[in-house]
């Protein structure tokens, strides 16, 4: 076995300057979703463990029903949109038009009655009609893009004419 | 952050292992070229205890195997160390039911059935398997190997025939429909099957569920109701520590009914090159951590 690397020191503030280039051959079946998760924005990721973690989500708490979402400040997309509430609404009704978006399965679709409220830019309300227990775990393959994503692009929608089995 | 899709995993491999400046990480290595890694100047073997579950999927649909001590039989036949040892090189944890060790839904009091050959013969017989009753051991390709060890431990343990069929590569996508549809009767007692978690959150909402639940995509028996129950309480529960008793449950109800051969959690192993500082993550390949020291091909000239 070679040797371990040392770790870049982060400078002040917690920034980190990207430095090098790492080239990665990734045979695994679902090499397709690694890069969707290692390109695009999502609310929560799973640290080391498997745990959720927030991503470009600060904090969370139930409601009622409802949970309500604080979005993290300064997060910028690939073409410089910032992220806000805004973005995670626009996302989720994108995503909510199909019967079954998600590759996986139906299992990650949000109750297709719950509402998304934006009450300022970094809070977003998501009352769905009943808890959802797996809420935080359908938020991993909750994808977050920018405006230029989906006026573009979507996920091959304009290419394919739906969004069902891809997003 | 380079994805070369287009490179070979086995050229790969050697690229990682015997050169510098070509391919710096390389997933899913096979535990039998671990060692390859291990041994490299290169190269450094990343072993991750991943959401990764292989076990053998029972089916329940007709007897014998809808008798559960039939099915606590052919879990007693198996000695998980010496599968682990032999095909996984040592490179996974051996598994109570369907719920990692190291996962939060895993039962704190849960051990693996023993591998007791005289206790599963006395089940098997007081369920009356008939002796010209051979078990129908189905794999795809990927888990053929562990197919193999498995019909081994039926043998020698239980003392019954075991016909082995592996799924051509050709043949998989219909045969994935034929499970998953369940329109036509499924042509085996057990097949091997390997399974994951992507989300993380709720392991059973993506491994117990996919196997056992109405909605499962890999049941292949009678819905059972204790099952649907607790999973009808989970998906409205959310309060995090609730959730995690409820999984545990599951998980210990699975173990119960036997409902699957419980086999191993496979590590994921990931071979990096050794200027490259790679966090290995459970559920999915995330790089969002990976750095490159000074020494690394790309920093070499000033970058």
């Amino acid at each position: 076995m070679a040797g371990q690397v040392a770790r870049q020191p982060v400078v002040e503030g917690g920034a980190r300057t990207p430095v090098g280039t790492v080239h990665v051959v990734d045979p695994h079946p679902l090499n397709w979703l690694f890069i969707t998760w290692n390109t695009m924005e999502e609310p929560v990721r799973t640290d080391e463990r498997g745990n959720i973690v927030g991503a470009c989500m600060e904090d969370s708490w139930w409601e009622g029903s409802t949970l309500v979402v604080k979005v993290r400040e300064g997060v910028r997309f690939q073409d410089g949109e910032p992220l806000t509430a805004r973005s995670i609404k626009r996302s989720f009704e994108e995503v909510q038009k199909w019967r079954a978006p998600h590759p996986p399965g139906t299992y990650l679709n949000f109750h297709p009655d719950t509402r998304v409220v934006c009450p300022d830019d970094y809070t977003v309300r998501f009352e769905f009609p009943e808890p959802d227990g797996l809420a935080l775990a359908k938020f991993r393959g909750f994808h977050i893009a920018s405006t230029r994503f989906w006026e573009e692009e979507g996920f091959g929608y304009r290419k394919y004419g739906t969004g069902e089995g891809h997003w | 952050m380079i994805f070369r899709n287009d490179v070979d995993p086995a050229e790969a491999l050697g690229l990682v292992c015997d050169t510098e400046g070509e391919i710096d990480i390389v997933t899913e290595v096979s535990p039998a070229d671990a060692g390859r890694v291990e041994d490299s100047e290169h190269a450094n073997l990343v072993a991750i205890d991943a959401m990764r579950v292989v076990s053998g999927l029972v089916n329940r649909n007709s007897a014998p195997l809808d008798d559960v001590r039939v099915r606590k039989a052919l879990n007693l036949a198996v000695d998980r160390d010496r599968l682990i040892r032999e095909v996984f090189s040592g490179y996974a944890h051996p598994v109570a039911a369907m719920a990692p060790p190291y996962s939060w839904e895993s039962p704190d009091d849960l051990e693996p059935y023993p591998h007791d050959p005289e206790e599963g013969k006395r089940l098997l017989s007081e369920a009356g398997w008939q002796p010209d009753r051979a078990l129908r051991l189905a794999a795809t390709g990927d888990v053929e190997a562990v197919a193999r060890h498995l019909a081994e431990d039926f043998r020698e343990a239980l003392g019954i025939e075991v016909r082995i069929v592996v799924i051509p590569d050709e043949d998989l996508v219909a045969a994935q429909r034929a499970l998953v549809e369940k329109n036509l009767p499924v042509p085996f007692d057990v097949l091997v099957h390997a399974w994951f978690d992507l989300a993380a959150g709720y392991p059973p909402a993506v491994i117990h569920r996919e196997y056992f639940h109405s909605g499962g995509a890999f049941r292949v028996g009678p819905v059972l109701q204790q099952f649907e129950d607790l999973m009808g309480r989970s998906v409205v529960e959310t309060d995090p520590k609730k959730l995690g008793e409820i999984g545990k449950q599951l998980d210990k109800l699975v173990y119960d009914e036997a409902l699957n051969v419980f086999l191993c959690c496979p590590q994921a192993l990931v071979a990096v090159n050794r200027h490259v500082d790679f966090t290995g993550h459970a559920a999915t390949l995330e790089l969002a951590e990976t750095e490159v020291g000074e020494g690394h091909w790309s920093r070499r000239n000033g970058a």
